[in-house]
């Protein structure tokens, strides 16, 4: 078995190596865009060849075309897109920014500071278990249907992971460098302060990640119950219209613009941490 | 005891570098040595050198890049059966037990249990594990994982063992046991063995040849034959500390 | 006892005495201000009426009603079934499928490179989004909200399987070349067994992504199930039977993580820190 390495100079070698990441690099994308569009092709025959009726499924190119017609048609829920998508997106920002203004700090205290920590414990704990959404209802009853319900909900559902990984990021915080603060003579906020926030920042980072996926999860629920406006409205009323294709068009921009915040927030994080090895 | 020396392991202008950043690094600069039958050979190098680069490519984890490596006469590629490697760190699988962990080649192979359990617990019981068959790598010390290792490496019946830096991470009084104990067992069970070291005087205890590596790319500095002191060696012994301290004036450092 | 000489406590201990002291007087403190702030809270409750906030004693009053005026002829417990039920079909069907597709999109590289694309992309959308698509096909029966909870937890093992797959540490890959391990024994006994620990955090969180999926989809058209409670009390205002309901979820919510927690410890005994 020759390799072709053993005969190449070291100059060879390097070029060598360079072509074989390329190709792995073409190779793989290849492979995505026929994943897409294998997957697009098997949707679009399946309409085509009307084994599925015509109320349950429309081809591709209709979600397209709705999707620009409805920058301007209002029907058939009452308003444009970019009316549904700044309605959700302000609810979701607002109930999610509440959440991490409170949720992480609190974890951080809770973490860091042992009184705090048995004081909150107690309705923590209670907290926890219960699912988002099961605060749908009793939001509702309470505050009826409006902003504020919906702001309640999505910040309970931000609000847990915050918190919890917030905590536990300071709780991890290494000793060793804890020790370092205390041999200048940092009093323990200082240390808490400089040492324990910035080394559990991670941590943070990825709670927030993961309560933007449960807070935009959420709201699309609350819509779904209890909203006269927003994306999730905005598929139900498809539903009941028998618009499919409205259906689909708000399954995909709602995932588009999960993806979209997610990515913002990544971007946030590589640039607050570009102390990180990656 | 003084047959004819036959060569089991012979390396042919070895040379391996590495791509980083679109740039090469060497690491290996053409080695070339011969390893004898059933000896106890010792590679010592300072940090770095490049001596666990040079011992994947001859285990097989790394792929050769330059040179040839023939097994008794034949060029070999990739991995063999016939050489058996006890790793730096603790590779040792944590979701097996310790009778598991040395099943572990002979799993691969494909013996039967019964089989298996046979060889598994007679290496258990040459490094002295006897009785912790059933415990966990978490359980147990840096020496005992270590024996471990070897007890895997040995019970897959190699020709050619492989240990590399494998007390490393001891501290210093286990260290000298398992210096002990490696050389029990190596007689016990006579094996080839190239054992790597950055530790001049676990080199001088341990071998009958040193081969000293200088500072990276790895190359042939030196090789120091220590067939006139008996053994077992004293580490007071005047020419044990002759030839350690020629050893230790002719070593690169690291720094 | 007597006779026998006193401790002399140092500042310090005596200090750190009390300091414990009060680390466990606090939770007592905090519940009972969450008492009450409830009774507070309900001190304008008027059960004929239904208005304010319900007295802790109105909760526990529907609570018992519950079990012998059972709402659509079942008890609380049985509507906890009935969404156990759900729940339990639908991780069956995640962990099998989830688990296989999991490994294999985690560990060859080509798979993986043909199906994330997609599989992120649906992974992206909200799983209640789904619903209406899933009913406006399947009607509101059984079927459709288990597909419904499928759609909502299947990423979760997915992706945690496929991270597990695709972070084998390398060493246990150079001890599998050096014993000559072929590719598929490298893959059963050494990568699958590593990544034990992160298909069980994929059981995790697919179990409580589970759980909340189906509330929800219970909540948007059922009729039993403990999610249908909530929007039963939702619909007849019949504010302690939400309150009710949302005990019993965080309870059955709660008894799920530790299960799962208990099966974890029980399959993989060697997990732990030291490494």
């Amino acid at each position: 078995m020759s390799d072709p390495t053993t005969v190449m100079t070291n100059e060879e070698r390097v070029v060598y190596m360079q072509q074989k990441r390329k190709q792995t690099q073409i190779r793989d994308t290849m492979l995505a865009i026929a994943g897409v569009l294998s997957f697009l092709l098997i949707w679009e025959a399946v309409v085509m060849s009307g084994w599925v009726d015509s109320k349950k499924l429309c081809s591709v190119l209709e979600v397209f075309r709705l999707f620009i017609v409805k920058f301007t048609d209002i029907n058939p829920d009452g308003a444009v897109l970019l009316v549904n998508v700044w309605s959700s997106l302000l609810i979701a920002l607002s109930g999610f920014g509440l959440a991490i203004v409170i949720g992480i700090p609190l974890g951080w205290l809770m973490g860091w500071y042992r009184g705090f920590d048995a004081f909150m414990r107690p309705i923590f704990e209670i907290i926890r278990p219960i699912p988002p959404v099961s605060w749908i209802p009793l939001s509702i009853v309470w505050m009826g249907i409006g902003l504020k319900a919906k702001s309640f909900i999505v910040f309970f559902a931000a609000f847990v992971p915050c918190l919890i990984n917030s905590y536990t990021g300071i709780r991890q915080t290494k000793e060793v460098l804890k020790n370092v603060g205390k041999t200048f003579g940092a009093s323990n906020f200082t240390i808490f302060w400089k040492v324990g926030i910035p080394s559990s920042l991670t941590m943070a980072f990825a709670g927030i990640k993961v309560a933007i996926g449960n807070a935009w999860a959420t709201l699309v629920a609350a819509e779904m119950l209890a909203a006269s406006s927003g994306l999730g409205y905005m598929i139900l009323m498809g539903r009941s219209y028998g618009r499919v294709d409205l259906v689909i068009l708000g399954i995909v921009v709602i995932g588009a613009l999960g993806v979209l915040i997610s990515l913002l927030i990544t971007r946030a994080e590589t640039y607050l941490m570009r102390w990180k090895k990656v | 005891m003084d047959k004819k020396k036959q060569v089991i392991l012979s390396l042919r202008n070895i040379s391996h570098s590495f791509i980083v950043k679109n740039e090469v690094k060497a690491a290996v600069s053409d080695v070339s040595l011969d390893v004898y039958d059933n000896e106890f050979l010792v590679v010592l190098g300072p940090g770095h050198s490049g001596k666990t680069v040079l011992m994947n490519v001859i285990a097989g984890i790394e792929k050769l890049v330059e040179g040839k490596i023939y097994l008794r006469g034949e060029e070999i590629h990739g991995s063999n059966r016939s050489i058996g490697m006890v790793f730096q760190s603790l590779n040792l699988m944590p979701w097996r037990t310790v009778m598991q962990n040395v099943e572990f080649g002979l799993e691969l192979a494909g013996l039967d249990k019964k089989q298996r359990r046979l060889i598994a617990q007679k290496h258990i019981d040459l490094v002295r594990l006897s009785g912790f068959e059933s415990a966990y790598p978490h359980e147990l010390s840096g020496g005992m994982k270590q024996r471990v290792g070897i007890a895997r490496a040995y019970a897959n019946n190699p020709e050619i063992l492989i240990m590399d830096e494998p007390f490393g991470a001891l501290d210093a009084q286990t260290r000298y046991a398992m210096e002990e104990e490696v050389l029990r067992i190596w007689k016990e069970e006579k094996r080839t063995v190239i054992f790597v070291t950055n530790n001049i005087e676990e080199a001088v205890y341990l071998a009958d040849r040193i081969v000293l590596l200088s500072n990276c790319p790895a190359r042939v500095k030196h090789i120091y034959d220590l067939s006139s002191l008996g053994r077992p060696r004293n580490m007071m012994d005047p020419e044990f500390l002759r030839i350690r301290t020629e050893i230790s004036q002719n070593t690169d450092l690291a720094l | 006892m007597s006779g026998k000489h006193a401790i002399q406590l140092s500042q310090a201990e005596i200090r750190e005495q009390r300091l414990n002291l009060l680390y466990k007087i606090l939770p007592i403190l905090s519940v009972l201000l969450l008492i009450g702030l409830w009774l507070y809270a309900s001190r304008g409750y008027n059960p004929k009426v239904g208005s304010g906030f319900p007295t802790p004693a109105a909760v526990w009053d529907r609570t018992v009603r519950l079990f012998t005026a059972p709402v659509k002829k079942r008890s609380l417990i049985m509507h906890a079934l009935v969404s156990l039920r759900r729940i339990g079909i639908a991780l069956a069907f995640d962990w099998t499928f989830g688990i296989v597709f999991g490994i294999i999109i985690g560990w060859y590289a080509k798979p993986r490179a043909f199906f994330s694309p997609m599989f992120d992309a649906f992974r992206a959308v909200p799983p209640l989004a789904w619903i209406p698509l899933i009913t406006l096909w399947f009607g509101i029966g059984e079927f459709p909200k288990i597909l419904i909870v499928i759609f909502g937890s299947l990423a979760s093992i997915v992706v945690n399987v496929k991270a597990g797959l695709s972070t084998v540490d390398r060493m246990y890959l150079d001890v599998g070349t050096v014993f000559n391990a072929s590719p598929m024994q490298t893959l059963i006994k050494i990568a699958i067994p590593s990544s034990l620990d992160a298909i069980f955090a994929g059981v995790r969180t697919s179990t409580s992504a589970a759980w909340m999926v189906v509330l929800a989809a219970e909540m948007l058209g059922a009729d039993a199930g403990v999610g249908f409670l909530i929007s039963r009390g939702m619909d007849s205002i019949d504010m302690p039977l939400v309150l009710t309901g949302m005990i019993a979820i965080g309870i059955v919510g709660a008894i799920l993580a530790i299960l799962t927690q208990l099966v974890e410890r029980l399959i993989c005994p060697w997990t732990r820190k030291s490494k």
